[in-house]
């Protein structure tokens, strides 16, 4: 089943006194619990695409949809709870809240949805801790851990409210490689266990060998798509 | 709430340098604010005791015909009308439940002579001495000679007036019969101690609003002080040459040229006026002996020899309000409604159709007694300055915040947040800073307005601070209104100083956070 799909989506922004034409009629389907990945060179419009399917930014024309639910005209409210129950995100630069330790991050968007006991709250943020291989550091801040350890964080938090998808920009541009094959074995791993979708992007070509489904992106055009099938 | 309450705590501990200067100016303008008010309104307080409770009363009662209502301190020497038929006000006012007690007085500005052509002026009160002194709690105290008693003919003189009249006349009163005191002559006076003109009688010289003039030389009873606010009603403060001495009533009348109660309640006749008009009288003041002068006022020939100086005698059987008042000064009970009292007798008194009118402490007061709120006004709007110069620093620094924290609240954005929480977070920070910096500055200004209350600054004799402190010495009054206020205050500041920052912060979209990255 298609959790996401996109049909003649397009994003354009003005730049001085041109048009920058980003995405230029996307059509594209993701299926529940992939691990797909969106490839191709800087400047291509993989993160504005990234960005359009997970309700940051609007796209210019076309239809995206979320479970079939239509997202293009849906007001800012409902974006927000989109973003929060159903999409969980992993940035290049972490973003993790400074003032927040380890646990609290984690926690945050738990916070956010008001629906959980403190127990609960408690018990989930313990297990993706676990998972991420980081419980000796929950009262750290994130200034008090490695790139490759706040990377960990972030994912923790974007799983831990169970989404349905969860999109990562060049998780791994800003680790070294080492670290940056953990973190998407890591990221492997989790989609395997909670069925999780993964859509990352990346222009790194050793990283493609960790996705199912890899679409390639040029221009603002899918070039290609390609089933790995690892 | 927890969550943003934490968040807002941690990021001002964060950003400790702009947290402290915001901090800072909070505190500061609490403390100027809560102290500011406190010294206001002790000196609200005290200016009301001490005028109400010690000199005018609630209301002071005048004839409709007065010009000015500022009687009492800002009257000048325009001569205050006379009130029309005091025996009919006085039954008016036994009939009002609300007034506590009242006295009707002569007041006026006078010219003070001495036998060399010098005069001075000086503001005089003609009181029944005794009723006056019950009324407004014996503020008047002899610091020579003794005070008048019941009936007696005379005047007490003021410090103030005792020095002003040495300046202007070259004269030093002393009361008759009292032992002289060097201690209080006035340094120029104890440098010409030698040649020293003391006297214990003057010559005043007064003119009612009918332009009507008469001099009478009175002895001096007394040198008194005013307990409270001497500076101002007893040394010349209030622009009354040496504050207000007190003259008996019927003296008064006689100086004024008004019908007093030895003439009964009859017209002064054209004919006494004539006599009394006559520029011999005034000469036969300053005589020894007996001037017989033959005065022709048209049916009689009078001799006015007999008019030469008033005598100390007491004036037996006489009904003293029977006689020309000027004002009558009213207390009301305790607990009651100054305003609506107002509006009560107002009205009953223009349904008498008396011809007078009642204003309250304040307006007759004049310029005195509307310094609490001139201050109040000063005070609001330099800790107003303050607060706006607050509000611009504090808005700049957190729109700077919100702005630095682009990355942070986009994140917080694209993770779920919605745009209440990141105003929530900002308003938090906002109230986090105005609470504790702002509580402290309220605290530190009452404590300190506490320590002046025990360590009772004195104005000493300058007349502006005793006005200022309302009394003799500084006494802050920290008031639950007060502070009501100064927390309001605060939170407007808060209120003010959150929107705009909000404002940038609601606008931050997740996609900054990527942007940014």
């Amino acid at each position: 089943m298609n959790i996401i799909e996109l049909n003649g989506v397009k994003k354009d922004y003005p730049l001085g006194n041109t048009t920058v034409h980003a995405v230029r009629g996307v059509d594209l389907c993701v299926k529940e619990g992939d691990f797909f990945s969106i490839v191709g060179p800087s400047g291509s419009g993989k993160t504005t695409l990234l960005n359009i399917i997970g309700c940051i930014d609007n796209a210019t024309e076309g239809s995206i949809k979320i479970h079939g639910e239509e997202i293009t005209n849906m007001a800012d409210k409902q974006l927000t709870d989109i973003r929060l129950y159903k999409i969980g995100f992993i940035f290049q630069t972490f973003n993790l809240i400074p003032v927040l330790d380890v646990q609290e991050n984690v926690e945050f968007p738990l916070l956010l949805m008001k629906k959980f006991s403190k127990g609960e709250i408690a018990k989930k943020t313990e297990k993706f801790i676990n998972e991420v291989g980081l419980r000796e550091y929950v009262k750290h801040r994130p200034a008090e851990l490695s790139g490759g350890q706040r990377q960990r964080v972030a994912i923790a938090r974007a799983l831990v409210t169970n989404p349905d998808i969860v999109l990562a920009d060049e998780p791994t541009a800003n680790l070294d490689s080492e670290t940056g094959a953990t973190i998407l074995e890591l990221m492997q791993e989790l989609n395997r266990i909670e069925k999780t979708t993964f859509i990352f992007s990346t222009h790194d070509p050793d990283v493609l060998k960790y996705a199912k489904d890899v679409v390639k992106i040029k221009d603002g055009q899918i070039i290609s798509r390609e089933n790995l099938n690892h | 709430m927890s969550l943003i309450f934490k968040i807002s705590a941690r990021n001002i501990l964060r950003h400790k340098g702009k947290s402290l200067i915001i901090g800072i100016i909070i505190f500061l303008g609490s403390l100027l604010m809560t102290l500011g008010s406190a010294v206001v309104t002790g000196m609200e307080k005290g200016l009301h005791d001490n005028i109400v409770e010690r000199f005018t009363g609630d209301y002071v009662i005048m004839s409709t015909n007065q010009k000015s209502e500022a009687v009492v301190a800002g009257g000048g020497i325009d001569p205050t009308e006379s009130l029309p038929e005091y025996t009919n006000i006085d039954k008016v006012l036994k009939t009002q439940t609300y007034i506590d007690s009242y006295i009707p007085v002569c007041r006026g500005v006078t010219m003070v002579l001495n036998d060399k052509g010098d005069m001075g002026y000086t503001a005089l009160l003609g009181v029944d001495i005794d009723r006056y002194e019950k009324m407004f709690h014996n503020n008047i105290v002899a610091v020579e000679g003794k005070l008048l008693s019941d009936g007696m003919k005379g005047c007490l003189v003021t410090k103030g007036g005792q020095s002003t009249m040495y300046n202007q006349m070259d004269v030093w009163l002393t009361p008759e019969g009292a032992p002289f005191i060097e201690s209080n002559l006035i340094p120029d006076a104890k440098s010409n101690r030698a040649s020293l003109n003391i006297q214990s009688n003057v010559v005043f010289m007064g003119m009612n609003s009918s332009g009507d003039q008469m001099d009478i030389r009175t002895p001096v009873i007394g040198i008194i002080k005013y307990k409270k606010l001497d500076n101002f009603w007893g040394g010349g403060g209030g622009g009354n040459g040496g504050g207000y001495s007190i003259l008996d009533l019927e003296s008064f009348r006689e100086c004024f040229a008004y019908n007093n109660a030895e003439n009964t309640v009859t017209n002064l006749t054209g004919e006494k006026k004539k006599i009394f008009g006559s520029d011999d009288n005034l000469d036969s003041l300053f005589g020894g002996g007996s001037v017989v002068k033959e005065v022709e006022t048209g049916n009689t020939v009078y001799k006015i020899g007999s008019l030469k100086r008033t005598e100390v005698k007491t004036v037996s059987n006489a009904n003293l309000d029977a006689g020309v008042y000027n004002l009558i000064f009213v207390k009301i009970k305790p607990g009651s409604s100054s305003d609506a009292g107002l509006v009560r007798l107002n009205t009953v008194l223009s349904n008498s159709g008396l011809g007078v009118k009642a204003v309250t402490w304040k307006k007759a007061a004049g310029t005195i007694g509307d310094l609490a709120s001139i201050m109040k006004i000063v005070l609001y709007v330099f800790v107003g300055i303050l607060f706006f110069v607050a509000v611009i620093i504090i808005t700049n620094t957190l729109s700077m915040a919100a702005l630095e924290r682009t990355t942070e609240i986009g994140m917080m954005r694209a993770v779920g947040a919605d745009k209440n929480f990141v105003s929530g977070m900002f308003l938090a920070e906002t109230v986090i800073l105005s609470g504790i910096f702002g509580g402290f500055g309220i605290i530190s200004g009452g404590i300190i307005a506490w320590i002046f209350t025990g360590i009772k600054i004195s104005g000493g004799t300058n007349n502006a601070l005793e006005v200022l402190f309302g009394g003799d010495v500084l006494n802050p009054i920290l008031n639950g209104y007060d502070i009501i206020g100064c927390i309001i205050l605060l939170l407007l500041v808060t209120i003010i100083a959150y929107l705009y920052p909000n404002i940038v912060a609601r606008n931050i979209t997740p996609l900054e956070a990527i942007a940014r990255d």
